[in-house]
């Protein structure tokens, strides 16, 4: 016996309960043919025990499900404390909006994971070998229709053409007629801006365009036109929806593709991926659009008149045709939900297939990955007019009963008049700093700044100047179409002041700044606020309640902007001290 | 030029954790609490596993960690242990931990803890 063992030694046995098993006789025995050529091996499928297969997928399913969970459910409980608490209503049809918005939380879910499994990896197979595959027209014509692709897919893109059956077609003809009959050529133009932007995109990614110029060549051509369309009192009245039409396109199936995409081709341009690389579509790809619409506008304007369109409008309601079957809910949402995928899927198929001739790998996930992207559209889309439609034009039609006289709302006014519209701003306020806090997309953009600039522009300074100007930016929303302030001068004036800073800015944060604006508006907030913004409208009798989304994306630009000059002083002081 | 002193440490092992992207925290963790001085992670890609799961194979993210812990060779075993519970590697398709004996390590040693090993 020795007197004295090491404390280690003692610790190791008393703790062990291994057993060992030798990897040799675990590993099968290679099979020999005839001539003596070994056979592959294949090894054989596992079978799995009930207790294992939960334990394989209850984290898989968790995480994922936790992440909507926390996107969606702040929000909807904020609406309905607020509608209950300081407008003492009771939510209506409360059992179908709580099914809705289940409806959200699972569609995203599965339509999330669908777009990992099933479309990134073509965008990524698509962005790596394209460039060395073809030539750059070739390249920049497949940017511009995926640009195109994409918007189709885009879930808030679905929220536009189910707000448009609220707008009063003999106050806003012009608008009416784009959402309703002009809808798919609306959709398309939007698409064109997003491909252009795409395109113009990926060009700066090669040549190291800087973003200033792009901007202000963006700019002009958006503003000049806006005040064209001001000018005619028709037409003045769709600005609200061309601006909002910006912030719908950069969702969470456009940013990731067109990105991989043209990382890609700057990656085998022999550019590699500076840190900067990634922004500026995101930009372009917010003000495009804009354009699109606006030219759309003008052109709808020149073919048919608004006194032609309330004819057709009075025609159509005078008929009341039975809908078609597929024209009902849910299957209209199910309609949608495939019309919005598969023409992407089978425009990627095609490009892999035809231009690069590259065989699909793991097609079995690959498959499973579009059933999920579309299952999830479909489920999303009922979730969106049932769940977050259906809340938002609630709260909407409601919050105006704090400061004035609603049919709907017993006892209203609820408030003086000044606190009442303090109340509003105050809710539309909370609501987009809460939203925009709780964005997964910013969180991401934050941590990517914060390493960009050395960690002088932390992300929790980030986070909060973006979500401070969107919250300033819903509340401008409302106060816009609570006082009719047209939307033209709004936007003009806050394009000035972000061109003025953006000229006082260094490129860093001008590239920050401006896609802030474009990850603020995710697949809940924007079918949200564009629903609250129209029910908002209905209640005080406004023309229209566009307007509100594109306040939302400029605000931030600017708060981020000014955050960014002080930062900026700040450090050049500690430089000079 | 005066002599320049290398301290080299014997009685190192090496364990090496893939799990999937995003699982390498409560490892990390873990091992930390049992001793561990620190870690390294890479990132890596993996296969096998989701092949043979079959459809079950998409909740195996392809993506993977790979966590790189140098212990001495007393802490070794309770380490190991710990990284394999906290991974949860007894599941299918959670990952793989192994151990490798190493030759020798060299790393900043504090005078005071380099003063007190060799005294002793």
């Amino acid at each position: 016996m020795p007197s004295e063992i090491q404390y280690g030694q003692f610790v190791r046995e008393s703790t062990l309960k291994q057993r060992s098993v030798s990897y040799n006789d675990l590993i099968p025995k290679l099979e020999v043919d005839g001539q003596g050529q070994p056979i592959p091996y294949h090894p054989p499928k596992l079978k799995l025990q009930s207790a294992d297969i939960y334990n394989l997928l209850a984290p898989y399913l968790n995480v994922r499900l936790i992440e909507q969970v926390k996107a969606v459910f702040p929000l909807a409980i904020y609406l309905v404390l607020f509608q209950i608490l300081i407008l003492r209503q009771p939510v209506q049809e409360a059992v179908l909006i709580t099914g809705g918005l289940g409806a959200v939380i699972l569609g995203l879910m599965v339509f999330m994971e669908g777009l990992k499994l099933g479309l990134m990896p073509f965008g990524e197979v698509i962005g790596t070998n394209l460039p060395k595959k073809s030539p750059l027209p070739v390249v920049l014509l497949i940017a511009f229709l995926l640009g195109i692709g994409v918007t189709f897919a885009e879930p808030a893109i679905g929220a536009l053409q189910a707000v448009g059956s609220i707008v009063n077609v003999e106050k806003a003809p012009f608008l009416r007629t784009l959402l309703g009959e002009w809808a798919g050529t609306l959709v398309l133009v939007v698409g064109m801006g997003v491909g252009l932007a795409a395109v113009l995109g990926t060009a700066r990614f090669l040549y190291n365009w800087s973003l200033k110029p792009m901007i202000y060549m963006a700019l002009i051509p958006t503003i000049g036109l806006t005040v064209y369309c001001m000018g005619n009192p028709d037409l003045a009245k769709i600005l609200g929806l061309a601006w909002d039409c910006g912030a719908v396109t950069t969702g969470p199936v456009t940013v990731p593709l067109v990105l991989a995409l043209g990382i890609g081709i700057a990656a085998s341009g022999g550019k590699g991926e500076s840190s900067l690389s990634g922004f500026g579509i995101v930009t372009l790809a917010s003000l495009f659009p804009i354009i699109a619409v606006l030219c759309l506008a003008v052109y709808v304007s020149t073919v048919t008149t608004p006194e032609a369109i309330i004819a057709a409008a009075k025609a159509s309601t005078a008929i009341a045709s039975v809908p078609l079957w597929h024209e009902l809910t849910p299957w209209a949402e199910i309609k949608g939900g495939a019309q919005a995928i598969i023409p992407l899927v089978i425009f990627l198929f095609l490009v892999l297939k035809l231009v690069l001739r590259e065989k699909v790998q793991e097609a079995g996930i690959l498959t499973y990955g579009l059933v999920l992207c579309v299952t999830g559209m479909m489920i999303f889309n009922v979730g969106l007019s049932y769940g977050l439609a259906k809340l938002g034009e609630q709260s909407g039609s409601m919050v105006p009963a704090a400061f004035n006289a609603i049919p709907a709302v017993a006892g209203s006014p609820l408030y003086t008049y000044a606190l009442g519209i303090f109340i509003a701003g105050m809710f539309a306020w909370l609501l987009g700093f809460g939203a925009t806090l709780a964005e997964p997309a910013l969180n991401a953009l934050g941590q990517t700044v914060e390493t960009l600039t050395n960690g002088s522009f932390k992300k929790n300074t980030l986070m909060y100047a973006v979500s401070i100007g969107v919250g300033f930016g819903l509340t401008l929303g409302v106060m816009k179409i609570i006082f009719e302030w047209p939307i033209a001068y709004m936007v003009i004036i806050g394009y000035t002041v972000g061109i003025v800073l953006t000229a006082l800015s260094s490129e860093e944060f001008v590239n920050v700044a401006w896609d802030s604006a474009g990850v603020t508006t995710g697949p809940i907030t924007v079918p949200l606020v564009l629903a609250m913004g129209l029910g908002f409208g209905n209640a005080v009798e406004a023309v229209e309640g566009f307007g509100i989304l594109s306040m939302a994306s400029i605000c931030p630009i600017v708060s981020v902007l000014i955050t960014g000059l002080w930062v900026q002083r700040g450090s050049k002081n500690k430089s000079a001290a | 030029m005066a002599q320049r002193d290398i301290t080299v440490l014997k009685d190192v092992a090496l364990i090496t954790c893939v799990v999937q992207r995003g699982a390498a925290e409560p490892i990390i963790r873990a091992a930390r609490e049992a001793g561990a001085q620190g870690a390294t992670v890479n990132y890596g890609k993996g296969m096998g596993i989701r092949e043979r799961l079959g459809i079950l194979g998409v909740a195996v993210e392809v993506e993977k960690e790979v966590i790189q812990i140098l212990v001495s060779s007393e802490q070794v075993d309770r380490v190991f242990e710990r990284m394999y519970l906290a991974g949860k590697l007894d599941t299918p398709g959670m990952g793989i931990a192994y151990i490798t004996r190493l030759d020798k390590a060299a790393t900043y040693i504090p005078p005071e803890v380099l003063a007190k090993v060799s005294a002793g």
